[in-house]
């Protein structure tokens, strides 16, 4: 009984200092704001193992989504989650929110106004931006391509790139999404 | 055997508290690798993260230090039954993810299971046969005169 009483004690007495260790965390959780799995929302994780492989989508060289990315011919969109593209992403890149959340719509949008979307994730092994180039297909747009080489690729071309959350997500804690 | 105990209680300490310090740092990341798991409703995912970050630090110490140890190791018992039954059902499900336990990138593997495992039996070990000792108790002979049976020494 009273090891029962004293690990009751340790773990509310934990929570409360982890909550506290919280606060004083450089990267807190958002208490308030849920927390979905990267296969719920869409975003930062690979793939299930097991599961069948998205289609293919068709690829696109770096050489050339560096030209139409310099002549503005194209759009891109980034799959990653949203830390990884508020650290650095293609320039005028539309950070994709998690389907189904309201900026959704507001993000395709963008998009379409481009004859062609390019999509990239943060791994070349990565099915991600396969799985959100169909998911755009699905939504109308009509040339979709997959970066060939992912964002490492990008960067080891030169590649135009920024930093800083997008819009949809400017408040840090939406990266947790 | 108490020797064995005590190293065995201050090497678990000791890895719960390189665990929790790692984490602390980026507490949001650990959240969204316990996410990965689909054990906590979504909305309870990120309190659960720092609930869990604290009470490894809180393990830690009293591990270390021998205070409530009992008691400590009856939740480390809980919580790396929790980990290792976690990691066991997201890998049979062919869920592709991180590990957690030491913050960074470890990919969850059979593995990491075993790791906890064995953790696991040491918290056993301890909640079953106690603490030990580092040192040995003052001789019997010498003590036994103003000592009640009943003052333990434990925790």
């Amino acid at each position: 009984m009273r090891t029962l009483a004293e690990a009751a004690l340790i773990v509310a007495a934990g929570a409360l200092l982890g909550l506290a260790g919280n606060v004083a965390s450089p990267r807190p959780a958002a208490l308030a704001r849920p927390v979905h799995s990267a296969a719920e929302s869409g975003t930062g994780m690979c793939a299930v193992a097991g599961a069948a492989p998205a289609a293919r989508a068709p690829r696109i060289a770096v050489e050339e989504a560096k030209g139409l990315c310099d002549a503005c011919k194209a759009g891109f969109a980034d799959a990653r989650g949203a830390s990884e593209f508020a650290a650095g992403h293609v320039t005028n890149a539309v950070h994709l929110p998690p389907a189904g959340h309201p900026d959704e719509a507001v993000a395709v949008a963008a998009l379409r106004a481009f004859p062609l979307v390019i999509v990239y994730d943060g791994d070349y092994t990565c099915a991600l931006a396969d799985e959100v180039a169909h998911r755009l297909k699905r939504e109308g747009l009509p040339d979709v391509r997959v970066l060939e080489g992912a964002w490492p690729a990008w960067v080891a071309a030169g590649g135009a790139g920024a930093s800083g959350f997008c819009p949809a997500c400017h408040d840090p804690a939406e990266a947790h999404r | 055997m108490n020797l064995l105990l005590a190293l065995f209680r201050i090497g678990l300490g000791g890895t719960f508290l390189y665990a929790a310090g790692t984490k602390l740092p980026d507490m949001a990341a650990f959240a969204e690798t316990l996410a990965n798991y689909r054990l906590v409703p979504p909305s309870l995912v990120p309190v659960a993260a720092a609930a869990v970050i604290g009470v490894e630090l809180a393990l830690g110490l009293l591990l270390v230090t021998g205070r409530l140890a009992r008691g400590a190791a009856l939740v480390a018992t809980g919580l790396l039954a929790v980990f290792t039954l976690g990691l066991s059902q997201a890998l049979l499900r062919g869920i592709d993810l991180r590990c957690g336990c030491f913050g960074g990138n470890e990919s969850a593997t059979w593995l990491t299971v075993l790791r906890d495992a064995g953790m696991l039996a040491v918290a056993l070990a301890l909640l079953l046969r106690g603490p030990g000792r580092l040192l040995p108790r003052r001789s019997a002979a010498a003590s036994e005169p103003d000592r009640a049976p009943s003052a333990a020494t434990e925790g």
